[in-house]
């Protein structure tokens, strides 16, 4: 097949300078997503009235509906609604000059709340009951041992589950075109439709995605390795 | 700001919904040729050389990290230019519907394979070789004792591949076919965007149900199946 080798070439280099924009992406979704998403595990975990009902009800919402509808809903509701609110609370501050990206981490991080939360509730759920109470049985509180003896543990646990939710989120934040958003994919698009190089373009875009996932999914296996540490140890003296 | 007008909502519910059958098509064709796909590329990871199996195992890694949008366009730009200079033939007139189903098949494939993989190994290798030495052929071993219980355990997952391709299938949109999204779009771009919100509330209404119906009736399917997984555990013990 015929290929406009050069142009793939120049496009390839703009792509690699749209990383970040990608990268930026993902990584603030998944900082906002954890809180609330570790709140909804928590939740459905010690089976909190109303508010397991709720996270349940509202991980299965998530679920069912797509990604690009979910964009379209929010994108086509929210910057006109926070026009009028602003409005009418005598906000001069005009909402159409936010920068879209916005609008992209608020959309991402609700569906992955959901995603996130269901990962946090098995991880959790993998560390034995056995460690709670030996925690409180030397005069822990519940915080603690939270934060020193569970956490540390579900987070090694859950790191395979975390690699496998940033590589779908990096895939899914390619819909980030539709907001406006100079990702990847965008970058990809409005290159291809300058000199109708479409194949060229998409091809450079699918190899720089095989890229960054490849470099996540390696950070990720590395940091397991790094922090599933204690699992060997503890297997040998035991 | 247009008044939010929930009284429509059903109005468009009901124009939306005969594109159902689009969508199910789609997601139907998909999950039967990327089952057949899926299912040679997992044979090649549990059984073939070591070039097949790297080709699959290869193949597996590169369209886990392909987006669905990514791909569509490829195929959907690359498809036709190729033809057109391999074999001279144009086959830009093919309906969108083609060429989304070649995308999602080779997405579904993909992570079809690690299904069937995973539940082709779940199930004892000791099972295959006690059918085959009270006489049963390799094939009737396969047929009749591993794939019954190793369809058990992909069950799960396989609901899960389901539901992210009728999701992931909305994406159709973008290349112009015709299902419940287009639809939907067609109606909001027909009214000069207007009661966009209400059309996209009903568009994903019909999702919604369409995901709880996958949902319920794996688990439905799931319960059905699952006394026959434990009885011999029981007759152990």
């Amino acid at each position: 097949m015929e290929l406009n080798y050069e142009f793939m070439v120049r496009t390839f280099g703009l792509l690699l300078q749209a990383i970040p924009v990608t990268l930026k992406l993902t990584a603030v979704t998944l900082l906002l997503a954890t809180p609330f998403a570790f709140l909804l595990a928590l939740a459905r975990i010690y089976a909190v009235p109303y508010a397991a009902k709720f996270a349940s009800a509202y991980i299965s919402v998530m679920r069912g509906i797509p990604m690009v509808l979910q964009i379209l809903l929010v994108y086509s509701l929210l910057p006109s609604l926070l026009n009028y609110l602003f409005k009418q609370a005598g906000i001069a501050y005009n909402i159409f000059d936010l920068d879209t990206i916005w609008y992209a981490y608020i959309i991402f991080t609700f569906s992955e709340i959901a995603v996130l939360s269901e990962v946090f509730r098995s991880a959790l759920g993998s560390v034995g009951d056995g460690q709670i109470e030996a925690g409180l049985s030397v005069g822990m509180n519940r915080r603690t041992i939270y934060w020193r003896i569970l956490i540390p543990q579900a987070l090694v646990t859950a790191l395979p589950s975390l690699c496998n939710v940033t590589v779908t989120l990096i895939k899914n934040t390619s819909l980030a075109f539709m907001m406006a958003v100079q990702d990847i994919t965008a970058t990809g698009k409005i290159a291809a439709s300058y000199g109708y190089n479409y194949v060229e373009a998409y091809l450079d875009v699918f190899l720089v995605y095989i890229i960054v996932c490849s470099l996540v999914q390696i950070a990720f296996r590395i940091s397991e390795k790094h922090l599933g540490r204690f699992r060997h140890t503890s297997q040998i003296s035991g | 700001m247009r008044p939010f007008e929930p009284q429509l909502i059903p109005q468009y519910f009901a124009e939306v919904f005969p594109y159902l059958s689009v969508t199910l098509g789609v997601t139907v064709s998909v999950i039967f040729f990327g089952s057949l796909l899926g299912g040679l590329i997992a044979w090649g990871k549990i059984s073939g050389g070591r070039v097949i199996r790297s080709l699959a195992t290869g193949y597996t890694y590169i369209l886990r990290c392909t987006p669905s949008i990514v791909l569509l366009f490829l195929v959907f730009y690359g498809l036709p230019k190729f033809f057109l200079e391999a074999f001279d033939y144009d086959i830009n007139g093919l309906s969108r519907a083609v060429f989304v189903i070649i995308s999602f098949t080779l997405l579904y494939a993909a992570s079809s394979s690690e299904v069937m993989r995973a539940a082709y190994l779940s199930v004892n290798h000791g099972q295959y070789e006690a059918a085959v030495s009270i006489g049963l052929s390799p094939v009737t071993a396969l047929r009749r004792i591993v794939l019954p219980q190793a369809a058990v355990v992909a069950l799960p997952n396989f609901g899960n591949s389901v539901l992210n391709l009728m999701k992931e299938g909305s994406l159709a949109y973008t290349i112009g076919l015709v299902d419940l999204l287009g639809e939907g779009n067609l109606i909001i771009s027909r009214q000069y965007g207007g009661s966009a919100l209400e059309v996209y509330i009903a568009v994903g209404l019909v999702y919604l149900g369409l995901a709880l119906l996958i949902t319920r009736s794996v688990l439905l399917l799931e319960q059905k199946l699952l006394p026959q997984k434990t009885r011999p555990e029981r007759g152990r013990t």
